[in-house]
């Protein structure tokens, strides 16, 4: 009787074990198949029909279809700079600098990876809308209500979670098997400020 | 003896854990319930162009679609034989990419790489020949291009990046005047 309790709770915690850290690596990736420069994760194979299992899951389950890393890099932030939660209570800067690339958006959701009401319909800012001083550097900030320069609204309301997503389409660099690359340093930095 | 059973149990834990966790790998794309695929079908049949709208708060069709960009696709089922897309391109930002139900990203052309932006597509199984699209029109012959596609059916996108919110209404005309239908020649 004892053995069969032990037997089953050996069970209960490698299916918890099990099931837990699939899940992490299918969401969040590990290092097999996720870059992490900063706050940014980006998945290196998504959309590769020669994609690890890990990569195909986690594109099973987003939902989404995105293009091959030979096409487009998507590069996903959940935190800021520090590594503290992205959030609609606090208000943020996010700095960066020109992209060698086609084409580039940076747009903010909700956890849900739903865009967020806001008075002025505005989701994003692509290379071509934000403002953007003679060296290619932009500044956007993060906020609830109205900012100059560039203002990408967090919306109103409860408190939510943020995700920031930066989309670079035709990255003009790449490596030998054609992936482009973004070095590191020209990915923006996202940094807090007030928070309410 | 009585050390080691708790050993035993340990091992015996993590075998278990790690098979359950590569069952849970393998098996999550299958049982994913709503993946892109899943979410493109309801919105209208096969082999026909499909304008996603714009993504509203709370009202995407997928997660984390690009606000700033105007979708359209078209859900091609080769069951009857190959399909033709046919897009004017408007400009070089534009994305034309092939996926299997399962997001398999197996072919993407850019709007800078297309001559004279026109985009003529024909979407064929292996064991589908394509005639000669060249024979009645040959000086069109060179932009006629045949993508072999590995899978049965799947989904054409088309990306349309919005230079500014002024030119979404001109993105969505000029994908509604793309086509997606049965090839036949």
């Amino acid at each position: 009787m004892r053995t069969l309790l032990h037997l089953i709770a050996v069970f209960a915690v490698a299916l918890l074990l099990g099931i837990g850290s699939a899940w992490y690596m299918i969401e969040r990736g590990s290092p097999l198949t996720t870059r992490r420069p900063g706050p940014w994760a980006s998945w290196m194979s998504e959309g590769n029909p020669n994609a690890d299992p890990y990569t195909k899951a986690h594109l099973a389950q987003s939902g989404r279809l995105p293009l091959t890393s030979t096409t487009a890099r998507y590069f996903l932030a959940r935190t800021d700079s520090e590594g503290e939660q992205l959030t609609s209570a606090c208000e943020y800067l996010i700095e960066g600098s020109a992209l060698n690339a086609r084409w580039w958006s940076l747009a903010v959701y909700d956890e849900h990876g739903s865009v967020i009401e806001n008075p002025s319909g505005r989701f994003s800012f692509n290379s071509d809308e934000a403002i953007r001083r003679s060296d290619g550097t932009y500044r956007i900030s993060l906020a609830n209500n109205a900012r100059p320069e560039n203002w990408l609204p967090s919306g109103t309301g409860p408190e939510r979670k943020l995700v920031l997503m930066l989309r670079i389409y035709g990255p003009r660099e790449t490596d030998s098997t054609g992936i482009g690359q973004i070095p590191d340093d020209r990915l923006p930095k996202i940094e807090r400020k007030a928070c309410n | 003896m009585q050390l080691r059973v708790p050993l035993l149990y340990f091992l015996l834990c993590l075998v278990l854990a790690g098979l359950i966790h590569i069952a849970a790998v393998l098996t999550l794309p299958a049982l994913a319930p709503k993946n892109a695929w899943a979410r493109l079908i309801p919105l209208g049949p096969p082999n026909t162009m499909i304008l996603l709208p714009p993504p509203s708060p709370g009202q995407e069709v997928m997660p984390m679609m690009a606000p700033d960009v105007r979708y359209a696709f078209c859900r091609f089922d080769l069951k009857l034989g190959p399909v033709r897309l046919k897009a004017s391109v408007p400009n070089d930002l534009w994305l034309i990419a092939l996926y299997s139900p399962e997001g398999d990203n197996f072919y993407t052309v850019a709007g800078a790489d297309m001559k004279r932006g026109q985009i003529d597509l024909v979407i064929a199984k292996a064991d589908q020949p394509v005639a000669e699209a060249g024979v009645d029109a040959p000086e069109e012959s060179d932009e006629v291009v045949v993508v072999k596609s590995p899978v049965g059916e799947g989904i054409a996108m088309i990306r349309a990046p919005l230079s500014g919110p002024s030119h979404a209404v001109r993105a969505e005309q000029a994908l509604k005047s793309t086509s997606c239908g049965p090839y036949s020649k």
